[in-house]
């Protein structure tokens, strides 16, 4: 973008003559990764919605990637956002959800408000935890890796579902349970990756088995429903 | 950093910062002032490596101007030794380092900052070990255990996670133990979510209310000081800190998680003899741990008859009604039958007035 600025000034005050120059901004970068969170370098009044809500999906995108393949761990971190986990919580939610139509007797499984509140009030007490033990990560940014480390969960949680489909037997019970654990250790796995480096080192445990005990918890819900 | 002689102190040298080593701020010394900086001691306490300084530096009561020159010193000395792996044992030697009183010497911090809250936090994984191990092998904490290990560094983490995760694993190995019970009978299990709710209110009521009542009672139940013995005075006044009985009774309930997962064997024999073997255990670690303060108190039989009923009825509580299930027999082979009996009559009148499609089988 250029512009053209003429600056006239008075006759009294500087006999030189007018100023000419151009101003020019650089172009609008692609990448979706910023120095600073959340400020872009480029205006963005002008450009198309789609770009806008491209930009943020894309983001999304590339946080469920390394949730899934952890190998570089700065992105989560720097740039988190709670879009994710809310996704996935809500996706989560509503499948375990007990039905409360009327043959249902006392025993049901979780309502959809019952699990919402575990995992957002589990990974809020999680994070709590890791903070009062001293370790040096914000709460959203605890936060937000928490929810994304439940893609392996509701990974499995589809496949459970998809195996649910047919009449049971011990074997799809047994695949239910390899396929359940497998999330489990996944998503465990990928925390840890994220979050083990924020803790001293001797108080590493202390702040893990928490997180463990957050997934070994969701996990169960997912296992038990049928 | 070896030690300067006289010479070196009378020469104008430069010497090293200090500050090489872990702690984060520079030792300081103040001298005749009523309160001493704490804000090593905190920041300290929030980067985790500063054991033994930063651990005490929050239960400091304002004592006199000599004893806060003490304290001071020593905690700059052991900053500069070497924070590694110190013992609390090590913890500065002043005589107002008493029981420790966590929520009453918050002075220096509110109680609506994160930090206030950290001093509760302030164990490594092998001091939490430790105190599980203490809480389910009887005797093997020294006599002074509570007012000197768990009175100078009262923890919030092991009794809060180890009662969330006693909740859950009862409320897991519930369900198992149901699912097992009904699996040979065709029955449709599904899991009961209640089971949570009930655990959680039970043990969080145990872990929480206890403790209060036992605080209130050594506190009214004292004895009174006989003046002619003053030596003992000290002693003979101690009553635990509220923290410190919540700790002790949350370490207490660590030894009901492996039992709770070994209730899911659906022998009655073993499940009463796992019953009792845990509450005589963690009982006789409680009475152990308790003693100093109960040599104190009035009521002391009526206290150790009280500590352990309460425990004895927990634990029976826990297995009689998540765990206990009627062996199978061919004579009360009907009565788990008759409770799915008319569930299933209703679902098939249900399901012969509506056919929903799709209709999830719960």
């Amino acid at each position: 973008m250029d512009a053209k600025l003429d600056m006239f000034e008075d006759v009294n005050t500087s006999p030189s003559p007018s100023l000419e120059g151009d101003m020019s901004i650089p172009g609008k970068r692609t990448t979706t990764t910023t120095s600073q969170n959340g400020v872009p370098d480029y205006n963005t009044l002008d450009e198309p919605i789609k770009e806008t809500v491209l930009r943020d999906i894309r983001a999304v995108g590339v946080k469920f990637y390394h949730v899934l393949y952890p190998k570089e761990k700065s992105s989560l971190l720097r740039d988190w956002d709670l879009w994710g986990p809310l996704v996935l919580c809500t996706f989560m939610a509503t499948i375990l959800q007990g039905s409360s139509s009327a043959d249902s007797m006392s025993d049901n499984g979780p309502e959809f408000a019952q699990v919402f509140v575990i995992v957002w009030i589990g990974a809020a007490i999680v994070t709590l935890n890791s903070k009062l033990l001293g370790g040096n990560i914000s709460f959203f940014q605890s936060v937000c890796v928490l929810g994304y480390c439940l893609t392996p969960v509701a990974i499995s949680l589809i496949v459970c579902r998809i195996i649910l489909l047919s009449t049971q037997t011990r074997l799809l019970f047994f695949l239910r349970f390899v396929t359940t654990t497998m999330g489990f250790a996944w998503a465990t796995y990928a925390s840890f990756i994220f979050l083990g480096q924020s803790q001293p080192p001797h108080r590493k445990p202390l702040a893990v088995y928490p997180i463990f005990l957050f997934f070994f918890i969701i996990s169960w819900l997912v296992l038990s429903h049928n | 950093m070896e030690t300067p002689t006289a010479d070196d102190l009378l020469q104008f040298r430069d010497y090293s910062a200090t500050s090489a080593t872990n702690s984060g701020t520079p030792a300081q010394i103040n001298v005749n002032s009523p309160t001493h900086a704490s804000g090593g001691g905190g920041s300290g306490i929030g980067s985790g490596f500063v054991g033994a300084g930063g651990s005490s530096s929050a239960q400091r009561q304002r004592g006199d101007p000599l004893a806060d020159l003490i304290y001071d010193m020593s905690t700059s000395a052991h900053a500069m030794a070497g924070g590694g792996a110190t013992n609390l044992q090590n913890a500065p030697i002043d005589g107002s380092g008493g029981a420790g009183s966590g929520g009453g010497s918050g002075a220096r911090l509110s109680f609506l900052t994160i930090e206030y809250y950290q001093q509760f936090f302030n164990v490594d994984t092998y001091m939490v070990l430790e105190r599980i191990a203490n809480s389910m092998i009887p005797k093997r904490a020294a006599g002074n255990y509570l007012r000197m290990n768990i009175g100078e560094n009262p923890d919030l983490y092991g009794p809060f996670w180890i009662t969330v995760t006693l909740i859950f694993s009862i409320a897991i190995s519930g369900n198992i133990a149901s699912y097992l019970h009904h699996a040979s009978d065709g029955y449709h299990w599904h899991y009961n979510f209640h089971l949570v709710s009930y655990a959680a209110t039970c043990i969080f009521l145990y872990a929480n209310i206890l403790p209060v009542i036992l605080w209130a009672l050594f506190k009214y139940s004292l004895k009174p000081i006989d003046d002619a013995d003053a030596v003992e005075t000290d002693s003979a006044t101690y009553t635990p800190t509220l923290l410190s009985l919540m700790c002790i009774y949350g370490y207490s309930l660590a030894i009901y998680i492996p039992v709770s997962i070994l209730w899911v064997i659906n022998i009655s024999l073993l499940q009463w003899l796992l019953v009792i073997t845990a509450a005589l255990l963690s009982g006789t670690v409680l009475i152990a741990v308790l003693t100093p303060a109960l040599r104190n108190s009035q009521f002391s039989l009526f206290l150790i008859i009280g500590i352990l009923s309460a425990h004895i009825v927990l634990a029976a509580g826990f297995m009689l009604y998540f765990f206990h299930n009627p062996p199978d027999s061919p004579v009360t082979m009907p009565i788990p039958t008759a409770a799915p009996a008319p569930s299933v009559l209703k679902a098939v009148t249900q399901a012969a007035k509506a056919v929903l499609p799709g209709n999830r089988t719960r």
